[in-house]
């Protein structure tokens, strides 16, 4: 009996405890029930707002905008990137007369589509009002194959997409959706947006991007200031992205990978390329202060631990190119569970009465 | 989600071009928008924002509307 009194008392400071630690802290940290997408309510037109925010979108837009001004028409890593998207719609006999291009490599999309695809009306969109900006000044000062596609240019969030359901061909995003909250929720909306047999294309930087940048930031942190904090974001893996495409619903799922090594004359001309693409960190629980010494001995650290015989650095991008196409009757599927005729013992008599 | 086929910018023209006019919607409830000529803006009715167009460019993020 006085066990169980103590036991009870001992639980009531306890949840006195709890509470009071959360009202002193204005900090707290809630931890939320489910890490990705609800699914529960308001999925229907995929407008769900994301629980989980890891990236500061409107910081992004910043770093956008900046990129934009530093720019530089033909890096040849975006459009090395942009161009293997593009290759892919090559591959298919369809046309698509109406297509969307989201964020990232917008400018380098638009330079190298050279008719692929056929498309007749782009509509083109940004988060950054001043790369949309860039882009429709770059379509005015072009004179080449690209005239006869009829340009439009929205800014526009990739979480909230503003377009019409059932209203483009296709959608092309290149280098621009790993910066999503909501990857699965964006890639919905593009599926809504998309017209039956529409194709989705998009190229998302993956998990193993700037692994020596990771590597010579935790060590050069830890040596400096004796911890660690987030310095590059999380990045998808290979195996999310399939998930990612059933997900969303698209059917022909279709996943592949390419490592594109970028040398470097050094750490500090890796970091400036990055600033140039609007790739620079965006985590919303980044540490804003970066000093000078850790900054150097980073670069230091990246320079003894991966440098080239030659003097430069090596950095590693790698990207995930994801294919799917929304679903029409004409599309090939497997068939309905049960709804087979024959046996596979049947089969096996068939075959063994042949030999 | 029960979209018409009725034109979803009435009064559109010399504000955006006739193809963001047939496909642009409100980000937020994906419900049609309207020009409003004297603030060249596009206006969700369905959640009373405004969306400015600042040199014929729609700027259609949430952040951007004004209520």
């Amino acid at each position: 009996m006085r066990g169980t009194l103590s036991l009870y008392q001992r639980t009531s400071q306890l949840l006195f405890r709890g509470r009071r630690r959360a009202t002193n802290e204005t900090y707290t940290l809630i931890p939320s029930i489910s890490y990705c997408t609800n699914i529960d309510n308001n999925t229907i037109d995929g407008l769900q707002s994301p629980r989980v925010k890891i990236f500061d979108r409107e910081f992004k837009r910043k770093q956008r905008d900046r990129a934009a001004w530093l720019m530089r028409p033909g890096d040849p890593f975006v459009d090395a990137v942009a161009d293997n998207l593009l290759d892919r719609l090559e591959d298919c006999k369809k046309t698509f007369p109406t297509a969307l291009c989201l964020g990232g490599s917008l400018e380098a999309v638009r330079r190298l589509l050279r008719g692929r695809g056929s498309i007749e009306k782009l509509i083109m969109m940004d988060t950054s009002n001043d790369m949309v900006k860039l882009c429709k000044d770059a379509e005015a000062a072009q004179q080449d194959s690209n005239q006869n596609i009829e340009t439009s240019f929205v800014v526009g969030d990739e979480e909230f997409l503003p377009i019409k359901e059932s209203s483009v061909d296709l959608v092309i995003s290149c280098l621009g959706l790993h910066w999503t909250n909501d990857l699965p929720g964006a890639m919905i909306q593009c599926k809504l947006a998309l017209k039956s047999d529409g194709l989705f294309l998009a190229a998302i930087l993956g998990g193993e991007t700037l692994k020596e940048l990771r590597i010579a930031c935790t060590v050069a942190q830890m040596e400096r200031e004796g911890g660690i904090s987030p310095r590059i974001s999380p990045l998808a893996q290979v195996r999310d992205a399939g998930n990612l495409l059933t997900r969303a619903g698209f059917t022909l799922p279709g996943v592949d990978v390419d490592e594109y090594v970028v040398r470097y004359s050094s750490a500090l001309e890796l970091i400036e390329h990055l600033r140039t693409m609007g790739e620079t960190n965006a985590l919303l629980q980044r540490n804003n202060v970066l000093k000078r010494e850790t900054a150097l001995a980073t670069a230091a650290i990246y320079d003894s631990m991966f440098a080239a015989e030659d003097g430069t650095i090596p950095a590693t991008f790698q990207v995930i190119f994801m294919t799917g196409w929304k679903e029409h009757p004409s599309q090939q599927k497997a068939k309905r569970r049960g709804s087979a005729t024959i046996s596979f013992d049947d089969l096996q008599k068939q075959f063994s009465s042949d030999s | 989600m029960g979209l018409s086929s009725k034109p979803l910018l009435k009064l559109a023209g010399e504000g955006i071009s006739k193809t963001l006019s047939e496909i642009l919607v409100c980000p937020v409830s994906k419900q049609p928008l309207r020009y409003c000529k004297e603030t060249t803006s596009l206006v969700s009715d369905s959640i009373a924002v405004s969306f400015p167009i600042k040199e014929g460019i729609p700027c259609l993020v949430p952040r951007d509307g004004k209520f």
